[in-house]
C-alpha cells in the first residue's frame, strides 16, 4: 500500500509540473498583454517597459516560468526598495490591477465556492442516488418511468437556464428566496443557508439527474450478476442481499465519479456563481478573463487542476482500499 | 471606449424633474431637486471590484470614487448641457501664466480629512507623485506627460521629488507644464489629484480605505462584494459647489449579474426601492421596461455619449482615394445601424460630427448630408468618378458581441446597395482591439465606439487624428496622417481660452470630415434605472453615466 501511496503522489507532482507549464503558456500565447493593462491611460512607450519590468515580463520564457515555479515554493517581491510588492508563498501570480496577490484571492473566494459545492454535491448525492435506488428496486414502474423522464429534464437542462427560471419564479414572483449575494457562515449562518438554497438546487437538479441515471443502471447490473441469485437461493432475505451484497458494489462507481465531480466544482462552479452574484472562485476566474488578468487566470487554473489532481488522488486511494486487487 | 445599451425613454420626464438643476453654471450650492437628507443608498454594480486608490484609478469626476476623494477641480453636470469645470479644492480653476505653461491653484481655506487632520498642497504633490510609481501605474496618465520632467520621473518610494509640482506654502500649489495646456482644468478633476497624506502607507493596501477628503469615507469594503460608505465628518458642505451628500450611508454592491440587477429594479421592492442600477438594461428587457409607464419614468436616459462610428483604413487601396472614401460616408444606411441599436430613443441620435454633444463646443453640422438610409446614387456616382463603377470588395473588422455584430450587419447591408461587398471579421474583444491598432492594419474598415476621459474635444479628436496616434496599440486605427491637422491639434491643445480653443476644435472636426477618414454613425446612449425611493438620478449628456455626485433618497 506505501508503495501504491508513493507512486501516486509522485505522479501528482508530475501532473501539477506540466498543468502550470501549460497554463504558463496562456502569457505568451494570448494577444493581450498584460503590461499593457496595468500601464495607464494613456499608455507611452516608456511607462509601458517600466511596467513590463516590474512584473518580470522583460525576461525570457523559460526565465520566467523558473522565476514563477521559485513563487510558488518561495515567494516573490516585484519591485525593489521601500515599495516592492510582496506576494508571500505559495504565489501563484500577482494581480495588478487588484493590487494583491492571487493566493490571497483565492483564500477569500475558496469558502463561497465551497459552501456551494458542498451543499450542491451532499443534497445531489442523497436525492440522486435514492431516486436511483427506487427505480432499481421498482423497475418499470409508473415511479420508473416518471423518475427516468425527470431526470432526461434535468441532464438536458442548461445551468444557467435552471438558474434565471429558479430565480424568477421563487425570488421575484412568490419572493419566496433572495434573488443574489452571498452571506458567510460566520456572520450569519440561517442567512448563508438561505441565500444558498438556490444555488444548491439549481446544480443540485442538473446532476442528480445524472446520479440517478447512473445508480439504477449500477444497482440493476449487479443485482442481475449469478452471486445475487446465488444469495438469494442460499436463502437471504431481499432486504439483506440488497443492502448488504448489492448496494456496496453498486455503489462504489458511483462514489468515486462523486469524489471527481466534486473536485471539479470545488474549482469553481462558474455558472452559478455568475448566475447567483456569487464571489467565488468561478466568478474570480470568469471575471479575470474577461478583464484580461491573465495572473488570475493562470493562477486559478493552476489550483482548479490541483484540486482535480488531488480528488483523482482521493479516489485512487479510496479504491485501493475497497479493492484490494489494485494495490498490489 | 464603452459602448452598450440603446435604450430610450421618457428623457423629458427626467429632465423636467430636473429641469432646475441645469441653468446653476455659476450657482454656490449644489441644485436640489426633490431629494432629501438620510436614508441608506444602495447601489447595485456588475463590476467584480472597485478600486479607489486615485494614482490608480481611470474613474470619471462623477464616479464613486468621487464620493471619498475630491480633486482639485470637478465637473458641474446637468441633465440637458455640457458639463462645465468648477474649482473642488481649489479657489478657482486654476491661473495660468507663462504662455500656459504655468497654473497655479490655491487651496480653500480649512479643508479637512476624515481624520480631522488638515488638508495640505503638500499632499497634493504627494498624491501625483505616487501616481508615478510603476507598482501603483494603471490609472489617468494626461498629467504624465505634460508635468516636466514627468516622463523619467518613477515615484516617490526611492526618495525623489518631481520638481515641476512646487508648494511654496500650505496652500498653494504650482504646475509647471512643458508645453501650454489649455485642458489643465479638466486634467485637475482626475482621481490622481487628489490629497494623499505622506506617510509610511502600506500602498497596497491604500485603496481600502484611502484619506477621505469627500463628503464620505470607507466604513467597510469586502473587495469583490461590497462597499459601505459613511458620513465624513469633516467634510465642509459650504466649500463643495456640487455635492449633495444627502444619504446617510451609500451601501455599493459589486459582482452582480446585470439582468438580476435591472429585474430586482422593475421589480423595485422592498429595499431596492432605495436603489440604483450601474448596469444598463440589457435589450431584451427593453420592452419590458418601455411597456410599463410605472418603470418607464424611473429610468434615466443620457441623451448622448460615445461616438459610435466605421475606421476606414486610409493606407488600403482603394480607401486610399478620398472619392472612395466619400461615397462610403454617403452610402452607409445610418438608419439601419440605429434600428440594429435598438432605435433613436434606445440606440441614440444619428451623428455626423467627430465632437459629440454634451463636449463644450460641440456644433451640428453635416459635410455628407443625406437621407438617414442613405444617398446610393451619390455614393455610386462618386464610385464611378474614382473608376469602381463596378464596385468594391472590403473587409470590416468588428467585435463578436451580438450588438456589434448586429450593427456590423447593418453597415454591410447598406454598402451592399451601393455595389461594395463587405465581408465580416467577427472577433473578440482582445483579438479586436489588438488587431485594430496594430501598426500594420489587417483591415479595411472596424466599427469601433469611442469616449473621451473628459469633457473636452481633445478627447475626441486627438487619440483618434492625430499621427503620432498611429499603431503600438493607440486609436488613431483609421492610420490618418495630416500635417495641417496635427498643427491644428497642437494648436488647439495648447489655447487656454476656452472659446478660442473650442473654436479651432470644431476646425479640426470639419477638416479632418473633410479627408473623410471615418463614418460616424451614432450617439451612443446609455440607460439606468432607479427604485422608486431615488431622487435627482439622471445621466448627463456627457458623461453618459448617473451621476453619482447628486443622487439622494425622495423624502
Amino acid at each position: 500500500m506505501t508503495g501504491y501511496l508513493l507512486r501516486r503522489i509522485g505522479g501528482v507532482l508530475v501532473v501539477m509540473l506540466l498543468v502550470t507549464a501549460v497554463a504558463y503558456l496562456v502569457f505568451f500565447l494570448l494577444p493581450s498583454d498584460p503590461a499593457r493593462l496595468s500601464c495607464g491611460k494613456p499608455c507611452t512607450p516608456d511607462r509601458l517597459a517600466q511596467v513590463r519590468a516590474l512584473l518580470g515580463y522583460n525576461h525570457s520564457v523559460p526565465v520566467q516560468y523558473l522565476d514563477y515555479l521559485r513563487g510558488i515554493v518561495l515567494g516573490r517581491s516585484y519591485g525593489s526598495g521601500a515599495a516592492s510588492l510582496h506576494c508571500p508563498a505559495p504565489c501563484f501570480g500577482y494581480s495588478f490591477p487588484q493590487g494583491r496577490p492571487v493566493t490571497a484571492l483565492i483564500a477569500d473566494r475558496f469558502p463561497v465556492t465551497l459552501s456551494i459545492a458542498v451543499g450542491a454535491a451532499l443534497l445531489w448525492l442523497v436525492t440522486g442516488v435514492l431516486a436511483g435506488l427506487v427505480c432499481a428496486l421498482y423497475r418499470d414502474s409508473w415511479l420508473d418511468r416518471l423518475v427516468t423522464v425527470g431526470a432526461l429534464g434535468g441532464v438536458s437542462a442548461p445551468t444557467f437556464l435552471v438558474g434565471l427560471v429558479g430565480i424568477l419564479v421563487f425570488g421575484f414572483r412568490f419572493n419566496m428566496l433572495p434573488v443574489n449575494g452571498y452571506v458567510a457562515f460566520t456572520d450569519d449562518p440561517a442567512q448563508w443557508a438561505f441565500h444558498l438554497i438556490l444555488p444548491w438546487c439549481t446544480l443540485a437538479f442538473v446532476f442528480a439527474a445524472i446520479y440517478a441515471r447512473l445508480t439504477r443502471t449500477q444497482v440493476l447490473e449487479v443485482l442481475s450478476e449469478d452471486y445475487i441469485a446465488m444469495a438469494r437461493a442460499k436463502g437471504l432475505s431481499r432486504r439483506r442481499v440488497f443492502v448488504h451484497h448489492a448496494l456496496r458494489a453498486g455503489l462504489t462507481p458511483v462514489l468515486t465519479l462523486f469524489a471527481l465531480d466534486l473536485g471539479g466544482l470545488l474549482g469553481g462552479a462558474v455558472i452559478t456563481e455568475k448566475v447567483f452574484g456569487m464571489q467565488g472562485l468561478g466568478a474570480l476566474l470568469i471575471d479575470a478573463v474577461a478583464s484580461s488578468d491573465l495572473p488570475v487566470v493562470v493562477g486559478c487554473t493552476v489550483f482548479a487542476g490541483l484540486l482535480i489532481v488531488l480528488a483523482n488522488l482521493a479516489v485512487d486511494l479510496l479504491y485501493g482500499y475497497l479493492d484490494p486487487r489494485v494495490t498490489s | 471606449m464603452r459602448r452598450t445599451v440603446l435604450v430610450g425613454a421618457v428623457a423629458a420626464l427626467i429632465a423636467a424633474s430636473v429641469s432646475g438643476c441645469h441653468a446653476n453654471n455659476k450657482s454656490a450650492g449644489p441644485a436640489q431637486a426633490k431629494a432629501k437628507a438620510g436614508g441608506e443608498l444602495d447601489v447595485l454594480s456588475p463590476s467584480p471590484t472597485i478600486n479607489l486608490d486615485p494614482a490608480k484609478s481611470q474613474n470619471l469626476a462623477t464616479s464613486t470614487i468621487h464620493l471619498v476623494l475630491r480633486s482639485l477641480t470637478t465637473w458641474q453636470e446637468s441633465a440637458t448641457e455640457a458639463p462645465t469645470v468648477v474649482p473642488d479644492l481649489a479657489t478657482d480653476t486654476g491661473r495660468v501664466s507663462n504662455g500656459g505653461k504655468t497654473w497655479t491653484y490655491t487651496l480653500k481655506p480649512g479643508l479637512k480629512y476624515a481624520d480631522g487632520s488638515p488638508i495640505v498642497a503638500a499632499d497634493i504633490k504627494y498624491g501625483l507623485e505616487r501616481s508615478f510609481a510603476a507598482q501603483l501605474s494603471g490609472g489617468l496618465a494626461y498629467h504624465k506627460s505634460l508635468l516636466v520632467g514627468g516622463d523619467s520621473y518613477q515615484g516617490p518610494f526611492d526618495g525623489k521629488q518631481l520638481d515641476s509640482i512646487q508648494t511654496p506654502d500650505d496652500r498653494t500649489i504650482v504646475f509647471q507644464l512643458n508645453k501650454s495646456s489649455g485642458d489643465w482644468p479638466w486634467i485637475a478633476s482626475m482621481p490622481a489629484f487628489a490629497p494623499v497624506p505622506k506617510k509610511d502607507e502600506n500602498i497596497q493596501h491604500y485603496g481600502d480605505n484611502p484619506m477621505a477628503s469627500g463628503p464620505y469615507q470607507v466604513s467597510s469594503l469586502k473587495q469583490g462584494s461590497t462597499l459601505v460608505l459613511k458620513r465624513n465628518p469633516h467634510w465642509d458642505r459650504g466649500t463643495d459647489p456640487v455635492r449633495t451628500a444627502q444619504p446617510d450611508t451609500i451601501v455599493y454592491t459589486m459582482g452582480l449579474d446585470p439582468t438580476v440587477i435591472n429585474q430586482r429594479l422593475i421589480a423595485d421592492q422592498g429595499k431596492d426601492r432605495n436603489a440604483v442600477s450601474s448596469a444598463d438594461v440589457p435589450a431584451a428587457l427593453l420592452p419590458k421596461v418601455l411597456g410599463d409607464p410605472s418603470v418607464a419614468q424611473r429610468l434615466a436616459t443620457s441623451p448622448s455619449g460615445a461616438l459610435s462610428y466605421l475606421a476606414i483604413n486610409v493606407t488600403r487601396p482603394p480607401l486610399n482615394n478620398l472619392l472612395v472614401r466619400q461615397a462610403l460616408e454617403y452610402a452607409v444606411n445610418k438608419k439601419a445601424v440605429q434600428v440594429a441599436a435598438g432605435g433613436a430613443k434606445i440606440g441614440g441620435e444619428l451623428a455626423s460630427t467627430l465632437i459629440t454633444p454634451g463636449i463644450p463646443g460641440y456644433q451640428s453640422y453635416d459635410r455628407y448630408p443625406a437621407d438617414p438610409t442613405g444617398d446610393v446614387a451619390k455614393a455610386k456616382s462618386l464610385l464611378s468618378q474614382a473608376g469602381h463603377a463596378s464596385g468594391l470588395s472590403l473587409t470590416l473588422l468588428t467585435q463578436n458581441d451580438s450588438i456589434s455584430l448586429s450593427e456590423a450587419q447593418a453597415v454591410q447591408s447598406g454598402l451592399t446597395a451601393a455595389g461594395i461587398n463587405v465581408r465580416l471579421k467577427p472577433e473578440d474583444s482582445d483579438s479586436f482591439y489588438a488587431d485594430a491598432g496594430a501598426s500594420k492594419g489587417n483591415f479595411d474598415l472596424a466599427l469601433l465606439g469611442w469616449l473621451p476621459d473628459y469633457p473636452s474635444a481633445t478627447g475626441n479628436i486627438e487619440p483618434l487624428f492625430d499621427s503620432s496616434q498611429i499603431g503600438n496599440g493607440n486609436f488613431n486605427c483609421s492610420h490618418y496622417s495630416n500635417p495641417a491637422v496635427d498643427k491644428l491639434i497642437a494648436q488647439a491643445s495648447a489655447e487656454t481660452d476656452q472659446a478660442t480653443a473650442q473654436a479651432l476644435w470644431g476646425q479640426a472636426d470639419r477638416m479632418i470630415m473633410a479627408d473623410a477618414p471615418v463614418v460616424p454613425l451614432l450617439y451612443a446612449r446609455n440607460a439606468f434605472l432607479r427604485g422608486s425611493a431615488v431622487a435627482n438620478f439622471f445621466a448627463p449628456p456627457y458623461p453618459p453615466y448617473a451621476d453619482m455626485l447628486v443622487v439622494g433618497l425622495a423624502g
